[in-house]
């Protein structure tokens, strides 16, 4: 049952990350400026950390896909959700009307945003502290 | 231990795939070029489409304020007023009564509103009254008054020294 859930958690979790990067790159200079919007970012880093958070997405998202290093990038995810957190909610806390920036659409930042992220990041730290495949293997590729 | 290497090189690796990508993508981000937060941009300040007191900018302000064609009016604090506005500015802060001004802002052909804040809070406040009084056209200036001194526009200080309605 455990086993089940934390499959559950990687799959949506590596989704979710791998839907958050595309949804990005048919416009990074948008991102960029979600990115500069939350006031956080010295504005010549803003473009570098912008792509660079992309790629790390898109990255860690197939790897918690396709369940290769899945801990590292559980924990990757966990890394980057902690720190999309903390932008939230100093944003938020700052009184910054924007946009999150989350799927490349116009969802404004709210603490359901942030409420949404605690959620993730509780995911991605179960798959993370989770036992190494050896001792847990996994159901989709033992169950053939 | 060897997970935290794994993951550390799996933060270097998406952060090279995302450096290398975005020059591919339809529209990169602007990779050695600092990007500002919107609400910096220049005249970003009080640029709300739908506000109900219309907005002019400063470039389209300063000629009107050279040639005496409009009366300005400072909506910020006293203090800030007596240490730099527009030139021929009047001051009318929230809550003070407009009345002694309405003779000589009622002879003028626009009326331009300006404060410091980003949503002009205070001259869409003071505009918004001024239009209730009868005043036809009102303005509220974009970029409010630090762009209109990042750009140059006529400035002074100490007490005022208004656009009469003789000077126009």
């Amino acid at each position: 049952m455990r086993a089940a859930v934390l499959l559950a958690c990687r799959i949506a979790l590596g989704a979710l990350f791998v839907w958050a990067a595309v949804t990005k790159l048919p416009d990074m200079a948008a991102f960029a400026q979600d990115v500069a919007n939350y006031r956080a970012v010295p504005a010549l880093l803003v473009p570098v950390v912008a792509a660079a958070v992309v790629g790390i997405e898109l990255l860690a998202g197939l790897a918690l896909l396709a369940g290769v290093t899945t801990r590292a990038a559980a924990s990757v995810v966990a890394a980057l959700l902690a720190v999309f957190i903390v932008f939230l909610a100093q944003a938020l806390l700052r009184g910054i009307d924007l946009r999150c920036g989350c799927f490349g659409g116009d969802e404004p930042a709210s603490w359901w945003t942030v409420a949404r992220d605690v959620l993730m990041l509780a995911a991605a730290l179960a798959v993370a502290r989770a036992p190494a495949r050896r001792a847990q293997p996994d159901p989709l590729t033992t169950s053939a | 231990m060897a997970t935290l290497a794994r993951a550390a090189l799996l933060l270097i690796a998406g952060a090279v795939l995302g450096l290398l990508a975005n020059p591919l993508t339809p529209h990169p981000a602007p990779l050695g070029k600092p990007v500002v937060p919107a609400a910096e941009l220049p005249g970003a300040a009080c640029q709300d489409p739908g506000a109900s007191i219309a907005r002019i900018s400063v470039q389209e302000a300063k000629p009107l304020c050279v040639a005496c064609a409009a009366a300005f009016v400072d909506a910020r604090s006293a203090e800030e007023y007596a240490a730099g506005h527009i030139t021929g500015a009047v001051h009318l802060g929230p809550g003070e009564p407009p009345d002694p001004l309405l003779p000589a802002l009622r002879a003028a052909a626009m009326v331009i509103v300006y404060d410091r804040d980003r949503d002009c809070a205070a001259a869409n406040r003071i505009a918004a009254q001024l239009q209730n009084l009868g005043l036809r056209d009102v303005r509220v200036l974009t970029g409010a008054w630090p762009e209109w001194m990042a750009k140059g526009g006529p400035g002074e200080s100490g007490s005022c020294t208004v656009c009469t309605a003789s000077s126009r």
